[in-house]
């Protein structure tokens, strides 16, 4: 049974046309034309790990919200709860789907960089890369659920995932250096894990670190609070209010 | 006999208004029930009621098992389905929510039952809205329940579409299934229907075969039956 969910979870990911343009297609073209467009030593590097970290926020975050809306919206939990499956478990499966195929195709990315720029990456970065990549998705996933619960429509997803982009994105280390940008940005950016993602990937894919702690650990605690606030605002149908917020 | 589900003073509340206000009702292995009266009466309240979806202020439901989930179908007013998937993926995905493991050949039974196995391979978002409603039904019966719920089954769908259920429901008695479905179409409930239960105002107005309650009101036939009550009951509901 628990295959046959991983596999059509898997389907289903794989045909959402919009999630696999901005978390394959849209990194991948970003990270060649800027690689070639910026052509500063040891910038390919950078923006390899940082189209990783973007890729991985789109899929897991936003496509994520998405799934969940669209499930929640047709009736898909309420469903689940007059069935034996727990819950639970069917979102486990869903999210173990989004994150293996997220991983795999940031290994594309991976290869990209090797094909186009010559990154090397040693095979204990890659191995350590791939844990942070996984704690990474997670926690993006947990947020993702949030915003899903939060919103009523598609329109919402997008407005509340912007506000959590735009101080995600623009305070991390993931394009540029911190060093020139404003103290509150950068302050802003170490509330959210994607910084943590980056600095984990740039320490393990670039530069070889073999577990960088406090990134994994970040990203863990990140997940274990996005789990936490997913679980309270869970909403098992559009009409249900969410915990602690009147809709 | 056997009784499936025995419902008991069942009561629910919001905002002060009683939606459900103390409904009594048995369901019993191999009828067709049809639960029928106006919108927001509290129809699919009760049948959310007994399903566990929404949380009782008072009552009771009992089941005929410890265990009913898995024997028993739901198909919810909502269509649902997940989309990218065609019709025979998300019937096999649905069969996992019961642990069933659906063979092709008894999905494509299944879809062929429902009128839909031409469009096995269809994706289910792209189906008509009568067919998303077979889906959902299908959905509902990946494991062969005993006890099937339909909420509005035939609604907002044309003629052929809504012929193509009834036979469906139909099938479903013959073939042994206790079917409770929620209807505004009188006629639909008076072909399908071995009992009825009029529900007003969070109250059960009335409740036993067409025939005998037709006869009892004094009346031709349910419509005018369902006119009279809801009238009636336009001050008080009568239990």
């Amino acid at each position: 049974m628990n295959l046959t969910l991983l596999r059509t979870m898997t389907t289903a990911s794989l045909r959402d046309r919009i999630s696999l343009f901005y978390a394959t297609l849209f990194p991948l073209g970003l990270f060649a034309g800027l690689g070639y467009y910026i052509d500063t030593p040891g910038y390919a590097p950078r923006l390899m790990v940082g189209t990783i970290a973007l890729g991985t926020l789109f899929w897991s975050m936003a496509g994520q919200s998405f799934q969940v809306l669209q499930q929640r919206n047709r009736g898909v939990y309420k469903l689940l709860r007059v069935a034996p499956l727990a819950s639970l478990n069917f979102i486990w499966w869903m999210i173990l789907a989004r994150t293996v195929l997220g991983v795999a195709m940031n290994g594309l990315i991976v290869l990209a960089g090797a094909l186009l720029f010559g990154i090397r990456v040693t095979a204990a970065g890659l191995g350590c890369g791939l844990l942070l990549l996984i704690a990474g998705s997670l926690s993006f996933t947990a947020l993702g659920f949030f915003v899903a619960n939060l919103a009523k429509n598609e329109a919402q997803v997008n407005m509340i995932s912007n506000l959590l982009y735009i101080p995600m994105v623009f305070g991390s280390e993931a394009f540029y250096s911190l060093d020139k940008v404003p103290s509150w940005l950068a302050a802003a950016g170490r509330a959210f894990p994607f910084q943590y993602l980056v600095d984990g990937l740039q320490r393990t894919l670039v530069h070889g670190e073999t577990l960088p702690a406090v990134p994994l650990l970040m990203l863990v605690l990140f997940t274990a609070a996005g789990l936490l606030l997913a679980a309270a605002t869970f909403r098992w149908d559009e009409h249900q209010p969410v915990i602690g917020v009147k809709g | 006999m056997q009784t499936l589900v025995a419902a008991r003073n069942l009561r629910k509340t919001y905002r002060g208004r009683a939606v459900v206000d103390g409904v009594d009702l048995e369901l019993r292995r191999g009828e067709t029930v049809a639960v029928i009266g106006p919108n927001g009466a509290g129809k699919s309240t009760t049948l959310d009621l007994i399903l566990g979806l929404k949380k009782a202020d008072a009552g009771t439901v009992r089941f005929w098992r410890d265990d009913p989930l898995g024997r028993i179908g739901v198909q919810l007013q909502q269509t649902p389905f997940f989309p990218g998937l065609s019709a025979l993926e998300n019937l096999k995905l649905f069969a996992s929510f019961y642990r069933v493991r659906l063979t092709d050949a008894r999905a494509r039974e299944l879809l062929d039952t429902c009128g839909l196995l031409d469009a096995a391979g269809t994706e289910a978002s792209r189906l008509s809205g009568g067919q998303q409603k077979r889906l959902a039904i299908a959905a509902s019966l990946v494991h062969d329940p005993e006890l099937v719920f339909l909420d509005e089954p035939t609604a907002a769908l044309d003629p052929k579409a809504r012929r193509e259920i009834r036979m469906l429901i139909g099938k479903l008695a013959k073939a042994g299934t206790t079917v409770v479905f929620t209807s505004h179409d009188m006629e639909e409930v008076h072909r399908l229907a071995d009992r009825v239960i009029l529900i007003v105002k969070g109250r059960i107005a009335a409740d036993g075969t067409p025939d005998a309650l037709c006869a009892a009101h004094g009346v031709d036939g349910l419509e005018e039956l369902y006119v009279k009550l809801t009238d009636e009951t336009n001050g008080e509901v009568r239990s």
